[in-house]
């Protein structure tokens, strides 16, 4: 790989951006599942796609079933959103929607879908946002989504990417923790994207830097 | 590339005639623009329509899980999506391939955009609708190929009950589901009484119709969360769930009698059958679902030293019978 891992301060400020790009994700939750939300700071990291089912199983812990929903996106940036949910999180999301006990099959996978839509609109827009305040120099910073589906559902979270089939190579993992109705769960989202993907944002990131 | 502005003329023939259906609807679910693709569907003039309250024009739509969907794209400004495979339509349409579809109706991806006149915060929400019938109905054939070969996969060829591989996999999470969840479950497993003296009496032929016969008879007997397999040459296994051993050597005892009082026809030849069974319970104890094969195994053998026609279930006692028939 000729891509070397970001540097401390270019971490720091694209930590400083998602920040800001998810603040929004919180009410937008909030709004989309009618209560009340807690988001936390994201944490944000660069990992090659080959390290990606590790570093996941490990985020996740290696005997826990999780469900994924991926989503493309293409513009200003390309490639692919996938948002990983651990049991507890999808048990926790039926609840709210007042489902009791088993929640239909086709009413999970909706929800599903549409939580992933908004976690990943909302930190992908948001994202867009922060940069079209401070740069112009990469081209107007607009994206548009595909319709997400599910990828897996209640699997081992290292079964989830197989690298070898997965033409990006580079991803940025930002995980993120809810608490909704004092339930707490974790989600991951992670975003692969093809080399210069990664390569742009290092340099928006480089601009972000020096305008602040 | 210039910064040029699309002709509105231009635009509005291509919004109008693409064969994708597009509407936008205002925050009251009024109507502000229909495309041909929507008027074509639904039979509904765009001269009628625009204006027109949505629901009030299509009351059959799912209102309150659909005006939920375009509130949160305008506040949360962000797209939406809706997927056949969790909603196969939001209007009833007749699809294009009534010939060669076997679906009634049309499948429909959409999407929604926050829009505004300006670039300001949106004040309606674009639908854009797919036609994915053909996408669904390929998909759904898959579906069900995939299912079809699973189960191939799954069984016996010679007597179509379940085979040795998808009994392990049964056994394995039937195993897991009550040691994470408690209750019990037993499994049989039993062996047609000298039916190698079958074959050589009566030929091979004759050898396989008692095998399919016999599985045919359990199969009729079960009940619906019963598994019965083949687990070898002229061995075969049930898989009992929520049952206890008590239970277990009823329901075995039964069958057992069963096969012996109705002898197999073959070719006009009665042929007597009988099985020994060994059976044996789940145990919080047991370290994986494999030792409830040697349980019932090691009952089986008991029975077997025992006379035959008989059903035995598992005791430690029975490993020491086992052990020294094993010598012999």
């Amino acid at each position: 790989m000729t891509l070397a891992a970001l540097t401390n301060d270019q971490r720091d400020a694209l930590q400083e951006l998602t920040n800001i790009a998810m603040g929004q994700a919180g009410s937008s939750l909030a709004t989309l599942l009618d209560a009340f939300v807690d988001l936390s700071v994201p944490r944000i990291r660069v990992v090659e796609v080959v390290e990606l089912p590790a570093t996941l199983s490990d985020l996740v812990g290696k005997n826990n079933l999780v469900s994924a929903v991926r989503q493309s996106f293409q513009g200003y940036l390309r490639g692919e959103a996938i948002i990983i949910f651990g049991e507890p999180g999808t048990h926790a999301l039926a609840d709210l929607m007042g489902y009791e006990g088993e929640l239909a099959e086709s009413g999970q996978a909706e929800l599903l879908l549409d939580v992933a839509n908004v976690l990943s609109g909302a930190c992908l827009g948001g994202m867009m946002e922060q940069i079209r305040n401070f740069t112009e120099t990469h081209g107007p910073a607009e994206l548009s989504f595909s319709m997400p589906s599910i990828m897996v559902r209640d699997v081992p979270a290292a079964q989830i990417i197989d690298p070898q089939k997965v033409q990006w190579t580079h991803s940025l993992l930002l995980e993120v923790n809810f608490t909704i109705k004092d339930r707490n769960f974790v989600a991951h989202l992670t975003m692969l994207m093809p080399e210069d993907g990664i390569e742009k944002i290092r340099g928006i990131v480089d601009e972000f830097i020096a305008a602040f | 590339m210039s910064e040029g502005v699309i002709p509105f003329s231009l635009a509005e023939n291509v919004l109008k005639r693409i064969d994708v259906g597009i509407f936008v609807l205002n925050k009251n679910f009024e109507v502000q623009l229909w495309n041909n693709f929507m008027v074509h569907h639904s039979g509904h003039q765009a001269k009628d329509m625009l204006g027109k309250n949505l629901f009030d024009a299509f009351p059959d739509l799912p209102k309150p899980w659909f005006t939920k969907k375009v509130n949160t794209v305008i506040m949360l400004n962000n797209f939406a999506f809706i997927s056949w495979e969790n909603r196969p339509f939001l209007f009833r349409f007749a699809h294009n391939r009534p010939i060669t579809g076997g679906a009634d109706h049309m499948y429909q991806n959409c999407m929604l955009m926050p829009v505004s006149n300006d670039s300001s915060k949106p004040e309606s929400v674009c639908v854009v609708i797919f036609d994915v019938t053909d996408t669904a109905i390929a998909t759904t054939m898959l579906k069900d190929a995939m299912e079809r070969i699973a189960d191939i996969s799954n069984r016996d060829g010679l007597t179509g009950i379940y085979n040795r591989r998808y009994l392990e996999t049964r056994l394995e999470s039937e195993f897991d589901r009550t040691r994470r969840y408690g209750g019990t479950f037993s499994m049989i497993l039993f062996d047609l009484d000298f039916f190698k003296k079958v074959n050589d009496t009566y030929g091979h032929l004759a050898g396989d119709k008692v095998l399919v016969e016999v599985a045919r008879r359990m199969s009729d007997q079960l009940r619906t969360t019963d598994v019965v397999g083949r687990y070898g040459g002229e061995e075969f296994a049930l898989i009992l769930p929520e049952t206890p051993i008590e239970g277990a050597r009823v329901f075995g005892d039964r069958l057992r009698e069963m096969i012996e009082l109705e002898p197999v026809i073959y070719d006009n030849t009665t042929i007597p059958v009988t099985v020994s069974m060994g059976a044996t319970e789940y145990s919080a104890d047991l370290a994986s679902y494999d030792k409830l094969i040697l349980q019932s195994d090691v009952a089986l053998y008991a029975s077997k030293a025992g006379g035959r026609n008989c059903l035995t279930c598992y005791s430690p006692e029975l490993e020491t019978i086992a052990a020294s028939g094993a010598k012999h």
